[in-house]
């Protein structure tokens, strides 16, 4: 099996740019993940691979078969592209049973009857839906229709499957336990797979590499890891998990550490970054990143909790000081007043600018 | 894991996809524009189409706007078709905010026997009026012989103009019986809860809502009107009075002498281009429509009103209006048909007889006329719907790029009468090399009906294919099928009881029609319609009864099998 290739892939709808200049790689078996909020264009790039819309310019490409090339006109229409799709929807024909769902894409390819009712069978038993074959899907649950429309999408072993937000329409405790199916699956039949999500923990869960996107935008390509460890810009780790934004100034950089000043004056050390012309930066920390201290000391700042909320596993709580006002969470609960925390330097990481200056 | 489907060829400009978006363009494009374009042409030649040496010319619209007898024809078609409307929109409205929102006893009965005028012809309904309210009719004699007088004239323009207007009176009904019931009950609700009566609920509310139904039925009924043969003909000829069809049908083929195409072809140029302003004035009259759409997620039925005693009253008027518009109309038909004489003065089981029915099927020409009209319906039917079916899967789900210009074709013949979608093509089928093999078939008026009714069709299917999300269609392209595998096998079986209801709609206008073949038939080619309208002419009402009744029976029989094998939705 080959990679999957997406050089500057660009899709403009009149005035509107929904995908901006994407270039990226999918290796042989690996699982991606298009992740961001809606709107931020990562559905009209898997839809753009299937074929089913149009990219403007760019190349597609799976290995030396060229799928879509803007600058020499060609477009592969979507039927031979060989790819496997789980609509968000499923999109199972309601006329026909899971059986005929699964035979569909057999006879188009004129396989015998006896090799396809073998792939039917091998593929409803992947997942597990062997029981249902005679079903319509109207007679199935959610889930089961969601299995159906994977089992739909392999049976013709595509070179590369694609999945729109396939767990978007089933309940939470069951979401849970699809998305690690799901990902059992793809690694025991070790086929390359590109997902769509909006909801950041099921990308973290599931893939090998995640995409962040945003406004047509490729923002960080990388690790589930390296994207809540050390997210590219604000909008990464705002996106990702939570963060608190911190206003503070550059006071000077030595031994790869930045010192920066808050709004109240107070120092901190943290690793190195971009400050904006003036000088002005955010400090992204995540609220489980920041430790209550006794008293003061290095990169601890003086603060004034104000509010709390209990959620369940943790408490979490409003704080102001250094001249902002910020989140963080405790496992035990804090007396209001006056208290002091510490902003660890490798979970800081600083900006030119917070989350909502695109 | 290995590639099945690698042999595959890399798509090319044609695959057949292309080739059926382009066909299906082409065809209906000529199909359509067939019929117009020699209209056009003889609207502005000195000589019939066919002649040789034929030139430009203006002469015949200064001939026809010169003339103060067309000028006439001109202003009654003008105040029929204004009358015809208003009365139908009157009662059609009324009607519909009664049975729809009120507990008026046996609504559901008088709900059905309503929408009956709208399975057959207006040439039918106009000869069962004859046959009650002519002047010699049952009804009228009845009334002279007790009151000493007849109170209406039929054979008036302002009786015409009623007369057209009750028979449509179903059409604004039904429409505005659309708007009424699928009103969103929390809007009223919302109304009530501001401290509004039941009935201030109704009025101020849901009434309003209908605009966009009675804007729309309202043109619809006037164009009708404008382009109605058979009341004008039927009722109009004893005192010479002419509207623009019955002027084009008598100069156009019953003018003893030679036929006047050139008068004909500009004042059906004329009728034409009235008739399409009409249609685009109700197309912007409809834009901003929005503000009315009142149909939400979940669909809850408003309530109905309690009338109390009033209802009784309210069953009178309706009943009265049913009875003597309707049910009397069509007992007429029957009576007329089962009897050698009709009149009050007699006990009309003395006159009982079927002579009628022996005269029609002792006749090779009646028999045939039945035959021809099951055959063009059902034939017709099948072949139209397949054909709009196609025309509406290119233009709604493919990604040709001339998907809309196509469906704007398509929906033209909504401008065309059906008088001149039957002389066009009359004067197509002369004027094309060719075509003369044809000429004066069923195959011609079939291809006539179903252009002319490809928008009846569409109306049918388009909604239902709008219901069905492109996922599927998507699902199936990336499992493997070209454009053509994914309607066939995927759309279509899931749009089997749009297609059902566009059949049916489709055999009951193919079986009604009339107007279009009036040019087309040839012996040989007869249809119920054209043989009834030949034989009113000659005033031979025994066999137009019995046919009528033929007609109707046999148009009963499929609307009752329809519904229930099928499950076609015929008006609601």
């Amino acid at each position: 099996m080959a990679d999957l290739v997406l050089d500057r892939l660009t899709i403009r709808y009149g005035k509107v740019t929904a995908v901006n200049d994407i270039s990226l790689t999918v290796g042989s078996g690996e699982f991606l993940t298009f992740l961001g909020p809606s709107g931020c264009g990562k559905s009209t790039t898997l839809f753009s691979i299937a074929g089913l819309n149009h990219a403007t310019s760019g190349t597609i490409r799976i290995g030396d078969t060229v799928l879509f090339d803007g600058a020499k006109g060609i477009a592969v229409a979507p039927e031979r592209r060989d790819i496997g799709l789980v609509f968000q929807s499923y999109a199972l024909w309601p006329h026909k049973t899971v059986a005929e769902n699964l035979a569909f894409p057999l006879k188009l390819r004129k396989l015998g009857r006896a090799e396809r009712d073998e792939r039917i069978k091998e593929a409803l038993s992947l997942v597990e839906m062997m029981p249902y074959a005679e079903r319509y899907p109207f007679e199935l649950s959610g889930g089961q229709q969601q299995r159906v429309a994977l089992a739909r999408a392999l049976v013709y072993r595509p070179r590369l499957l694609l999945l729109d937000e396939p767990l978007s329409n089933l309940d939470a405790k069951l979401r849970e336990r699809a998305r690690v199916w799901l990902r059992e699956l793809q690694e025991r039949l070790n086929v390359t797979t590109i997902y769509v999500t909006h909801d950041q923990s099921e990308a973290l869960a599931v893939s090998d590499r995640i995409a962040v996107m945003s406004m047509g935008h490729l923002r960080q390509l990388g690790t589930p890891k390296e994207i809540y460890e050390n997210p590219a810009d604000a909008f990464v780790a705002d996106f990702i998990g939570s963060s608190n934004f911190l206003s503070a100034r550059m006071v000077g950089e030595a031994n790869g550490r930045a010192t920066v000043a808050l709004g109240d004056g107070t120092q901190l050390s943290v690793p190195k970054g971009t400050a904006s012309q003036d000088g002005s930066l955010v400090i992204a920390v995540r609220p489980e990143r920041i430790e209550l201290v006794n008293g003061p000391g290095e990169n601890a700042v003086k603060v004034d909790v104000t509010s709390g909320t209990y959620l369940g596993s943790v408490y979490q709580y409003e704080v102001a000081g250094g001249g902002s006002r910020f989140r963080i969470q405790t496992t035990h609960p804090v007396e209001q007043g006056a208290a002091f925390v510490r902003i660890p330097p490798e979970a800081a990481a600083i900006f030119a600018a917070g989350p909502d200056v695109k | 894991m290995t590639d099945i489907a690698t042999d595959q060829a890399p798509a090319t400009g044609w695959d057949r996809s292309r080739l059926i978006f382009w066909g299906v363009s082409l065809l209906t494009t000529v199909l359509v524009i067939g019929p117009i374009a020699p209209i056009i042409a003889q609207a502005f030649l000195d000589k019939p189409l066919y002649a040789d040496d034929a030139n430009y010319t203006l002469a015949n619209f200064s001939r026809l706007f010169g003339d103060a007898a067309i000028l006439q024809t001109f202003l009654n078609t003008l105040y029929f078709g204004v009358l015809t409307m208003v009365v139908a929109q009157l009662f059609g409205s009324v009607m519909a905010v009664v049975i729809g929102r009120t507990n008026l006893p046996g609504r559901k009965w008088i709900g059905e026997i309503l929408i009956w005028p709208l399975f057959v012809s207006n040439l039918v309904i106009a000869f069962g009026w004859l046959t009650m309210y002519g002047p010699s009719g049952y009804i009228s004699i009845a009334m002279r012989n007790w009151f000493g007088f007849i109170p209406w004239n039929l054979y008036s323009l302002t009786g015409m103009g009623i007369v057209a207007g009750l028979s449509q009176a179903p059409l604004a009904y039904l429409m505005c019986l659309g708007a009424v019931t699928k009103a969103d009950a929390q809007l009223e609700d919302a109304a009530r809860s501001t401290g509004a009566g039941p009935f201030r609920a109704l009025f101020s509310v849901t009434v309003p809502m209908m605009r966009p139904a009675m804007i729309y039925s309202a043109v619809l009924n006037f164009v009708v009107g404008i382009e109605m043969l058979a009341i004008p003909l039927l009722f109009g000829a004893p005192g010479s009075i002419n509207t623009v069809t019955t002027f084009l049908y008598n100069v156009g083929i019953n003018a003893a002498v030679r036929p006047d195409y050139g008068i004909v072809g500009a004042a059906a140029l004329f009728l034409l281009i009235m008739v399409a302003a009409l249609v685009w004035l109700q197309g912007f009259l409809m834009k901003g429509s929005g503000r009315f759409v009142t149909v939400r997620g979940k669909a809850s039925r408003p309530a109905t009103l309690d009338l109390g005693g009033w209802r009784w009253v309210a069953f009178a008027v309706v009943g009265t209006y049913v009875l003597f518009s309707i049910i009397v109309v069509f007992t007429g038909i029957f009576m007329r048909a089962g009897v050698s004489f009709l009149t009050p003065l007699i006990p009309f089981w003395k006159l009982l007889t079927t002579a009628n029915f022996e005269t029609v099927f002792a006749s090779e020409t009646y028999i045939r006329s039945i035959i021809n009209s099951v055959v063009i319906a059902f034939f017709g039917g099948i072949i139209g719907t397949f054909f709009v079916a196609v025309i509406a899967l290119v233009a709604r789900r493919s990604e040709f790029r001339f998907a809309r210009p196509l469906e704007y074709v398509a929906l033209f013949p909504r401008s065309l009468p059906g008088i001149i979608a039957g002389l066009g093509f009359f004067y197509a089928v002369i004027w094309v090399p060719g075509l003369d093999l044809i000429r004066g078939t069923v195959i011609v008026l079939m291809l006539a009906f179903i252009v002319r009714y490809i928008p009846v069709g569409f109306g049918a299917i388009a909604p239902a294919l709008s219901q069905i999300g492109d996922e599927l269609d998507r699902g199936a392209r990336i499992s493997g099928a070209d454009w053509w595998t994914t309607v066939t096998q995927i759309i279509l079986p899931i749009l089997k009881p749009a297609l059902f209801s566009s059949f049916a709609l489709l055999f009951i206008h193919f079986f009604k029609e009339y107007v279009t073949a009036v040019f087309l038939y040839q012996p040989g080619s007869e249809i119920l319609g054209s043989t009834m309208l030949q034989l009113s002419a000659q005033g031979d009402n025994g066999p137009v009864a019995a046919l009528a009744a033929i007609q109707i029976v046999i148009t009963a029989l499929f609307v009752i099998i329809a519904r229930r094998v099928l499950g076609a939705k015929i008006y609601g």
